[in-house]
């Protein structure tokens, strides 16, 4: 079996070293996972309903540990990370994800704001940096509008507004485009690209057979917990294929 | 300023979560108030009897010692100087048998008992002050045991009664305490559950602070100051209705109870006001430092 090394000479920013994810009832989300994502990759997590996307995500931003294995981002094991060192790092992550998470009560510059104020930044500086990161998804007009008023695309794009204020240099999203109709999607799409350029690493975990197809970028498919192909310019569809007939 | 900016973000969010959660609250400090005002109770009562135990033990603590009309005085005085050396022995008193009498006399109550007798029939006295209470009973018996004494009636004190009011009084203690114990429980467990109603209530909000990387008890904060609100607010009630009812109450029921020693005591009521923010706000910290503790996790 291989041993991915991991290399923490400033290019790799993310390394899974034999993990596994075993839940209480005793299913294995994620069976010996073997992973590395260099800096200012773009990489397509696909795979089936249930394959262990999600849960990958979840291990990468430390909500769950593995239960056997390493994860190292920008080389710090997680499973060693310390309770009160979590916020610092989620601070260095951008999330998004398929349900947006944005509170209802707030309005759109409230939303990106709170990233902020949770940390205490002052007014100022709260207003220069949110004012830019909704300059980058182009949102500038809509300030003082609630979620409610707002299509699901432009929901997005402030959630990514609020993942962006802190200008992480990895960005994790989760079904990003699930809740969204083709078009939208593609210009979700746009933004990452965008970010991606700017030189932030994406790592997404997707269903859009589409997307990933058009833009040829690195896939990893995953199924029954499992990294079944790992493609450098791959495809959804070859992919999935390539399994299905390895199988 | 960064911390004044949390602290103000804390305060906000407690604020805004207690009056959105306005029947949860309402009703965690309606129950708190209760609980204070029992626990008031329980406090003023504490009070009153040890006021009354107090005024007992000085006057238990007073042992007088018949003396017999055979006795010479030079033997009486002897004794008292023995007995004034005793380093458990505060100060003797020696009062003559026309004296006694006279104290005996100055009471209206035995007027005609007067009246119908020839002579002096009561005998002089030495009163000794001891100091402790629990000396008394050696003190007593070394009275008892002075040949001086007048046989058929030594002394005055009442061992057995006194031992029962000790004993009365150590219960009704420990009965305050065991008490208050409960009132504690109950109060941080309804202040738990508000907490968690609340938690519930912000549960989005909780999800995103997460999210964006706030610290444990950034989230957590705000919860512990609407604990803290809860238990502050049920106590001003508390007080409030305590003082309103506490000297009216006492003028009514004292004669109907008199079997509890009820008193109005103004200069209790700033320890009392005191003790009752003091619990009130502890109280919520500690429901709602359990409850963010258990329901609040990043």
């Amino acid at each position: 079996m291989s041993v991915i090394a991991p290399d923490f000479s400033g290019r790799t920013v993310i390394s899974f070293q034999h993990v596994w994810k075993r839940y209480p009832n005793g299913t294995d989300a994620l069976r010996d996972i073997n992973l590395s994502v260099p800096e200012g990759d773009f990489v397509f997590l696909v795979g089936p309903s249930g394959a262990g996307k999600s849960s990958l995500v979840r291990l990468l931003i430390r909500e769950e540990r593995p239960t056997k294995g390493k994860i190292f981002v920008n080389g710090v094991e997680l499973g060693r990370m310390k309770r009160r060192k979590l916020p610092h790092f989620r601070r260095k992550v951008g999330l998004v994800f398929q349900d947006f998470k944005l509170l209802p009560q707030m309005t759109v510059h409230e939303n990106v704001a709170f990233a902020l104020r949770v940390l205490g930044e002052s007014r100022q500086v709260i207003d220069r940096r949110v004012a830019r990161a909704l300059d980058t998804v182009s949102l500038h007009g809509k300030l003082g509008k609630y979620p409610r008023e707002l299509s699901g695309g432009e929901q997005q794009r402030v959630a990514i507004a609020r993942a962006l204020v802190h200008a992480p240099r990895l960005m994790i999203a989760d079904e990003p485009t699930g809740n969204l109709d083709p078009a939208t999607a593609w210009e979700i799409m746009q933004l990452f690209l965008k970010i991606n350029a700017d030189g932030a690493t994406v790592v997404m975990a997707t269903h859009n057979r589409e997307i990933v197809d058009l833009l040829r970028r690195r896939v990893v498919v995953i199924e029954d917990g499992q990294v079944v192909r790992d493609d450098r310019a791959g495809r959804y569809h070859e992919a999935l294929q390539a399994s299905a007939l390895r199988a | 300023m960064r911390l004044f900016r949390h602290l103000l973000f804390a305060l906000n969010s407690a604020w805004q979560s207690f009056w959105r959660n306005a029947g949860v609250s309402v009703a965690a400090v309606v129950s708190i108030t209760l609980i204070l005002i029992l626990a008031g109770v329980n406090l003023l009562l504490g009070h009153a009897l040890a006021g009354v135990l107090d005024s007992y033990k000085t006057r238990v603590s007073v042992i007088s010692i018949s003396v017999s009309d055979q006795t010479p005085l030079a033997t009486v005085y002897d004794f008292k100087q023995q007995l004034e050396a005793d380093p458990r022995v505060a100060g003797v008193t020696f009062v003559t048998k026309d004296e006694e009498l006279q104290r005996f006399s100055a009471d209206p109550r035995n007027r005609d008992l007067i009246a119908n007798i020839e002579g002096n029939p009561v005998p002089a006295k030495l009163e000794v002050h001891v100091k402790n209470l629990s000396d008394v009973d050696a003190i007593n018996n070394l009275g008892r045991t002075w040949r001086g004494a007048d046989r058929t009636d030594p002394t005055d004190y009442q061992g057995d009664f006194i031992a029962r009011m000790v004993k009365l009084s150590a219960w009704l203690t420990l009965a305050g305490y065991a008490l208050m114990a409960i009132l504690v429980v109950v109060s941080v467990v309804i202040v738990m559950n508000t907490i968690r109603t609340a938690v519930y209530h912000r549960r989005q909000e909780i999800e995103v602070m997460k999210l964006v990387g706030a610290t444990e008890w950034f989230v957590r904060g705000p919860f512990v100051i609407e604990g803290v609100m809860t238990g502050v607010l049920a106590a001003s009630l508390a007080l409030g209705l305590l003082l309103g009812a506490y000297r009216p109450f006492v003028e009514r029921f004292r004669a109907d109870l008199f079997f509890i020693p009820l008193s109005y005591d103004p200069r209790f009521v700033s320890t009392l006001g005191q003790d009752l923010f003091l619990g009130g706000a502890l109280l919520g910290a500690m429901g709602s430092y359990i409850g963010v503790r258990r329901f609040v996790r990043i």
